[in-house]
């Protein structure tokens, strides 16, 4: 299973390249998205899968009960889904001053630091 | 948890005092209140680096070993604070000025700061990533602080796109890095490397990417592309800032990271290390050359000197971690100083950083262009200045590890970055008269210029005790 | 091209003579050490600088830098008097005198230092001193570029010279000289040998002006003349003389080493004399013949024989006496007529005999006539040269070639405009030099008769010394005498002297035809302002191909470094991931997964806002679903949302956000395309190696057992979070503090916009 999610996730990370890459920085927020999905099932992935039960110990027990799964990359992918949406809302707000004030979201206009040259 | 606590007061007193300001700011009367808010907050982060530099509640790890304040993160915390706060202090007089001198200023500083920090102490992947996000959340508002700027917009955005990239990166490396070594410490991440057997393919992985990350935020070639860019764009306080302390904590936690994580496989790393460190001295020192406006040039040159600072890492030893601290403060030091003189870059009240605006500044303000001068000298490594005994000692790091080749590419490098600090000091002594800078200077900056410049011919005598404190910082991170 | 002297003679301010008096002083101080140091006690003082890399401040008196002393010192005395009468009376004179006084002072520093890095700080003073005094002339716009142009060219090899001082100061272990010179023999067989000796003969070629960095040279003569005699032919051009043979003894002897010396020595003694025939200003013939000096020097310490070291010795000091005295009777012509024109000037032995006296007596000594101390010189060079181990004859020959010129270049500067009649009529009427501007010369030129009579105090003094510092022993020095008897020194001196003349009676034609060749040859003067231009070129160049600033370069740039990099790594481990099993397949995995490829592929391809949203919509619900399936409840529930609240975030956004892609156009790009599925590859690739191995799961373990125990927690997520981890939690509280910040900061209007 966990071969299956390893191709999945080189899926979702080639559509997020190919999102970023994209000349709407619009679409570099999607391949963001897409990107901190896939991050979140690499980092689940990597502490291998367990079907079934969640890491809980029944009241009364001083350890959980037969194989549960891995609780320590629950808890990084919970921190890592916390960062990633403040991540992605700031993303969003910049994207809007960007467009407010450039004008445009299309990347290759954005080049005020670099005198324009239409040799390139 | 109570001696944990401990460990991280100096996070927690920072992180108190800055939502204390931010609440002062947002209900006390906005940016009516932002110049004391900025005193304070500098005022607070000096008094914290004094406490952590020279005498810290205690040391050791805590949360479980997530969390480590050594000498080496002493060294580097103290560094940061006391950078930090000289740094908003210096800002206070350009912000203002223009406009710019908001209360959420000082305050996502000293979050960066706390980012940092954390950085620093790191001893847990997921520590790591957290301190970078927010270190750099925090720099990437800051970027597009103007916003009646399109370029610090512009700059904003691409500094957060690429930081975000890196960022993904290095969350990615350190996804495989967990999977291979099944934790996140540090620690663990070593034992499970030293007990290794076969390619340890997923390791390694894990290692390009986190050091592509890194690399990104130290402005290693080829992750440095943003750099000019933000520094040009960003407004110049924010590009100052970013020049300095942030680069002295990734430094550090990449010093911490490769050491303490993977040093049971230091050959792969310092291949690659040697590489980013060849190719930033070269590409630093050539781009330079043809820059035409200072912002640019500070940029190329601070990615020459990462390069150098890496030269040290890339020795895999005790001696070369002690290179890079010694390397990386005198870099911090210089940097204040030449950034304070840009700082008071204008003409007719509007901000300059074309190079061509110091044609013959020394007869108009010939006590700055001395200290701007020697401040550049410094930075070129010409000797006897202190910035020559930086370069020297990563050379020697080098040679004594056995990488002379790196030593050899380190000094051609830097006779050709020479050339264009060379380049400043003669437009400002002999270039052809013209319309200059008006600007005067505010004392912040006049007081950072001259002390730091003070610093690069004073220091020349003992280098001020800096060499016995980072050898002691080092010893705790690679002396075992 | 000539500068222009005081109006007047006049007595300026007597303040002016203060730097003599220095001078004068310093002289008789080193004057004084000579007895010590001809006994062969040479002299160390050392403080302590940066003990850790081992720096001391420290200095070394034996019989090499005694000499260079000496002449820096004494030279400098005559100098000073000149140019006091010669510019004193101008307002900048207090500035040059400051320039000139710090100049000698370094110059001094230089060939005094023991130590590597000292040394090298005077050698950059002498460099920063002698541009400030090359373009002292500044409203010239020639005086300011040739400043620059020496500035740099010595600049650049300077800092050549630094690095290899500093692979030389490690590998030996030592910045001293004193400890680096006793260790020839580990250097010479050392891997870091051949780069020390390159990038220091860099800093010494175009300090002293080797072919092919000698076209700042003759440039350099816009600095005044009582500079040109000083800094380019008695002292600052021989620092790189100076420090090839300080390093003699811990370099030489390989046959790099003797080559590239006796080769690019060689053709600059060669090629300079030629040139210097062709020269009609006064000044640029004696450039040219300096760097004939500095031509010969350097071949000579190619060499390791007593011949060759007394032969340079002996030359050294002669040459900076009858040069010096030259360039101040060359001075001393431009002061009287205002021209320097070989072609004008003549018959002024009358109007100046003083002057005419000296400059005879010089250039007799130059060209190596008897009894002068030039003849001897010329005969120690004939000696030295067929003692060369190799091609003593091909040496002996470039050395006759270049003394015949030299003869020839002598007349043209001291017969020609004092003995023949005038070529036209000068600027201005002839006047007598007033007499500080006569002592220089005529004290210069009667050293150089004095110590060819009377050669063996000069041998003593400082050549036995000299020789001494090189090569290890005094014993190694051949004596210095008039005659030697009948031997093949005396025979080629003769054969000199009759070609000399020869030359000089056919200089006119020949002078025309080296015109005609020179106008051929391509200009090194030309080529260094090419490769300026080409320089700024190259960075130009740079800029717009890697930062040309546009976003998606920078990131396309970066996905394929890291491709590279896994890849690499893949192949330097010349291992692949084993092909995993499917047998653990799910059917509900499989569906899942399958809805996250189509949300993905949707998400990228198409150009409709409202169908992204919902792809992203999709792939965020799927990937909820496995956390569901694979036991991890609480990430599904924070991840559903989260994933709610983007997707109302985006909708939000989107009604203020233009469309996807520009009216009529689709966004299709192939390129992007392979290198997002090469990275996609990449991605599944390392995850199959990670993987591969089974998991440690000691720390889950840890957590397991310890989460009820220590932390009274029965959800071990919740109990890793808030108490294991809560460092962890600290942050994800920080962080989204300061994205709401951020947001508040980006998004805030303000009424105090900038006060305008």
């Amino acid at each position: 299973m966990e071969a299956l999610l390893a191709v999945t996730i080189g899926v979702l990370v080639a559509g997020a390249v190919y999102l970023m890459l994209a000349r709407n920085v619009l679409r570099f927020i999607f391949g963001l998205v897409l990107i901190s999905n896939a991050a979140n099932l690499v980092i689940f992935t990597a502490g291998r899968l367990t079907p079934g039960e969640p890491p809980l110990i029944p009241e009364g027990a001083d350890a959980p009960v037969g194989t549960v799964a891995n609780a320590l990359p629950q808890a990084l992918v919970l921190t890592a889904i916390v960062i990633g949406f403040g991540l992605f809302a700031f993303a969003l707000v910049l994207m809007f001053r960007a467009y407010t004030s450039l004008g445009t979201l299309q990347s290759d206009e954005m080049r005020v630091a670099e005198p324009r040259d239409d040799g390139l | 948890m109570a001696p944990d606590l401990i460990l991280i007061l100096p996070e927690i007193l920072l992180a108190v005092f800055a939502m204390a300001a931010l609440l002062v700011g947002a209900f006390g009367g906005g940016d009516i209140r932002a110049r004391p808010i900025l005193w304070g907050v500098a005022a607070f982060m000096a008094l914290v680096g004094l406490l952590v530099g020279l005498n810290p509640p205690a040391v050791g790890t805590a949360f479980g070993g997530a969390f480590t304040l050594d000498g080496f993160a002493r060294f580097a915390k103290a560094g940061i604070l006391l950078g930090a706060a000289i740094l908003l202090l210096m800002s206070e007089d350009f912000l203002r000025r223009r406009g710019l001198l908001r209360f959420e200023f000082p305050v996502l500083i000293a979050l960066a700061t706390l980012g940092m920090m954390v950085m620093v102490s790191a001893s847990d992947l997921m520590t790591l990533y957290m301190g970078i996000e927010l270190q750099a959340l925090a720099l990437y508002v800051v970027a597009a602080l103007d916003r009646d700027s399109p370029r610090s917009t512009e700059a904003g955005l691409k500094y957060f796109v690429l930081g975000a990239l890196s960022s993904g990166l290095l969350l990615y490396g350190a996804s495989l890095v967990y999977g291979y070594a099944g934790t996140t410490l540090f620690s663990g991440i070593v034992a499970a490397a030293a007990a290794g057997e076969g390619p340890q393919l997923g390791l390694l992985l894990g290692l390009v990417l986190m050091l592509t990350g890194l690399a990104f935020k130290v402005s290693a070639v080829p992750f440095h592309m943003w750099t000019p860019d933000v520094y040009e764009g960003a407004p110049t306080p924010v590009t100052a800032f970013f020049a300095t302390v942030p680069k002295l904590a990734a430094l550090a936690l990449f010093a911490r990271l490769v050491h303490e994580a993977f040093g049971a496989i230091a050959a792969d790393w310092r291949q690659i290390v040697a590489f980013l460190s060849v190719a930033s001295m070269f590409l630093g020192a050539v781009a330079a050359i043809g820059q035409t406006d200072i912002k640019r040039l500070m940029a190329y040159s601070s990615i020459s000197h990462m390069g150098f600072a890496l030269m040290g890492l890339a020795a895999g030893t005790e001696f070369g971690v002690q290179a890079l601290l010694i390397y990386a403060a005198i870099y911090v030091v210089m940097n204040i100083g030449t950034f304070a003189f840009i700082l008071s870059m204008e003409k007719d009240g509007e901000p300059v950083s074309e190079i061509a605006s110091l044609n013959m500044y020394s007869a108009i303000a010939p006590g700055r262009a001395l200290a701007l001068m020697v401040l550049l000298f410094s930075l070129a490594g010409v000797p006897p200045l202190v910035g020559f005994f930086g370069k020297l000692y990563v050379i020697r790091a080098a040679v004594q590890a056995d990488m002379v080749w790196l030593a050899v590419a380190a000094v051609i490098a830097s006779v050709i970055a020479a050339f264009y600090y060379l380049r400043i000091v003669y437009l400002m002594y002999f270039g052809a008269p013209r319309e200059g800078l008006d600007g005067g200077m505010a004392p912040a900056q006049w007081i950072a210029l001259s002390a730091s410049a003070l610093a690069m011919v004073l220091g020349v005598i003992n280098l001020f005790g800096i060499e016995g404190l980072a050898a002691a910082a080092a010893a705790t991170l690679a002396g075992a | 091209m000539t500068d222009e002297p005081n109006a007047a003679p006049a007595a300026p301010g007597l303040a002016g003579l203060l730097p003599v008096a220095l001078s004068a002083v310093l002289f008789a101080g080193f004057l004084a050490l000579v007895p010590q140091v001809a006994d062969g006690g040479a002299i160390r003082l050392a403080w302590d600088w940066v003990p850790t890399l081992g720096i001391a401040l420290s200095f070394l008196v034996d019989g090499l830098s005694l000499t260079f002393a000496l002449l820096i010192s004494g030279i400098g005395a005559l100098v000073f008097l000149y140019s006091w009468a010669y510019l004193g009376r101008k307002p900048e004179f207090g500035r040059y005198t400051l320039f000139l006084t710090g100049f000698m002072l370094s110059m001094l520093g230089l060939v005094l230092a023991d130590n590597l890095i000292a040394l090298f700080v005077f050698w950059e003073l002498t460099t920063i001193t002698s541009y400030l005094l090359i373009g002292f002339n500044h409203e010239q716009a020639d005086a300011r570029r040739a400043a620059l142009q020496a500035l740099f060219v010595t600049g650049a090899g300077a800092l050549a010279m630094l690095a290899g001082f500093i692979l030389l100061g490690f590998t030996a272990g030592s910045f001293e000289l004193s400890v680096i010179l006793a260790q020839g023999e580990a250097l010479r067989a050392h891997a870091l040998y051949l780069p020390i000796l390159i990038l220091i003969l860099a800093g010494t070629f175009t300090k002293s002006a080797q072919f092919p960095f000698h076209f700042w040279l003759p440039n350099a003569m816009a600095a005044p003349t009582p500079v040109s005699a000083f800094l380019h032919s008695a002292t600052m051009v021989k620092a790189g003389v100076y420090l090839m043979a300080r390093l003699h003894p811990a370099l030489s002897g390989t046959e790099i080493w003797m080559w590239s010396l006796t080769i690019f020595g060689a053709i600059t003694a060669v090629f300079a004399s030629v040139v210097a025939l062709r020269q009609t200003d006064l000044k640029q013939a004696l450039a040219y013949t300096t760097l004939m000096a500095l031509g010969t020097l350097t071949l000579f310490l190619g060499q390791e024989s007593g011949y060759a070291m007394t032969a340079f010795a002996t030359f050294l000091i002669v040459h900076s006496l009858y040069k010096a005295a030259l360039f101040l009777v060359v001075g001393n012509i431009d002061y009287a007529t205002g021209t320097r024109d070989a072609r004008i000037l003549g018959g002024l032995a009358r109007t100046m005999p003083v002057t005419a006296f000296a400059a005879a007596l010089a250039a007799m000594s130059m060209a190596g006539l008897p009894p002068f101390l030039g003849f001897i010189g010329k005969e120690l060079k004939y000696a030295g040269a067929l003692a060369v181990a190799s091609e003593p004859l091909v040496v002996a020959g470039a050395i006759l070639i270049a003394s015949a010129l030299m003869l020839a270049v002598a007349g043209v500067v001291a017969i020609r405009p004092f003995w023949l009649p005038p070529g036209g009529a000068f600027p201005r009427q002839p006047r007598p030099a007033p007499w500080p501007m006569l002592t220089g010369p005529v004290i210069l030129a009667l050293l150089g008769a004095t110590f060819g009579i009377y050669p063996d105090t000069l041998e003593r003094a400082l050549v036995a010394p000299t020789v001494a510092a090189l090569l290890g022993s005094a014993e190694e020095a051949k004596p210095l005498v008039l005659w030697a008897g009948v031997n093949l020194p005396l025979i080629l001196s003769v054969a000199t002297i009759v070609l000399g003349v020869t030359i000089y009676a056919f200089k006119l034609r020949l002078r025309a035809a080296l015109a005609r060749a020179e106008a051929a040859l391509p200009s090194f003067d030309a080529g260094w302002d090419r490769f300026l231009k080409g320089l700024n070129r190259v960075a130009v160049w740079q800029t717009r191909v890697i930062q040309p600033g546009v976003l998606r370069f920078y990131i396309f740039v970066t996905f394929v470094t890291v491709l590279i990099g896994a890849a690499g790594t893949m192949l330097a481990r010349g291992a692949l991931p084993a092909l995993p099993s499917l047998s653990t397949v799910t059917w509900d995995g499989l569906a899942l997964s399958l809805l996250i490829v189509a949300g993905a592929a949707i998400a990228a391809v198409t150009g409709s806002r409202i169908a992204a949203m919902a792809a992203l919509g999709v792939v965020g619900i799927a990937v909820a679903m496995i956390f569901i399936v694979f036991g991890a409840p609480d990430v599904a529930i924070t991840q559903l949302l989260v994933e709610t609240l983007v997707v109302v975030l985006v909708a939000v956004a989107l009604l203020r956000l233009p469309a996807l892609d520009p009216p009529g156009t689709r966004d299709r790009r192939p390129r992007d395309a392979v290198l997002a599925g090469a990275v996609g590859l990449t991605v599944t690739l390392t995850l199959l190696a990670v993987i591969e191995r089974p998991l440690d799961r000691s720390l889950t373990d840890y957590f397991e057992t310890a989460s009820w125990v220590e932390a009274f927690g029965r959800n071990i997520v919740n109990v890793i979070l808030v108490d294991f981890r809560a460092l962890d939690t600290f942050g994800e509280i920080a962080v989204v503090v300061i994205a709401a910040l951020s947001a508040y900061a980006l998004l805030r209007t303000t009424d105090k916009r900038r006060p305008e």
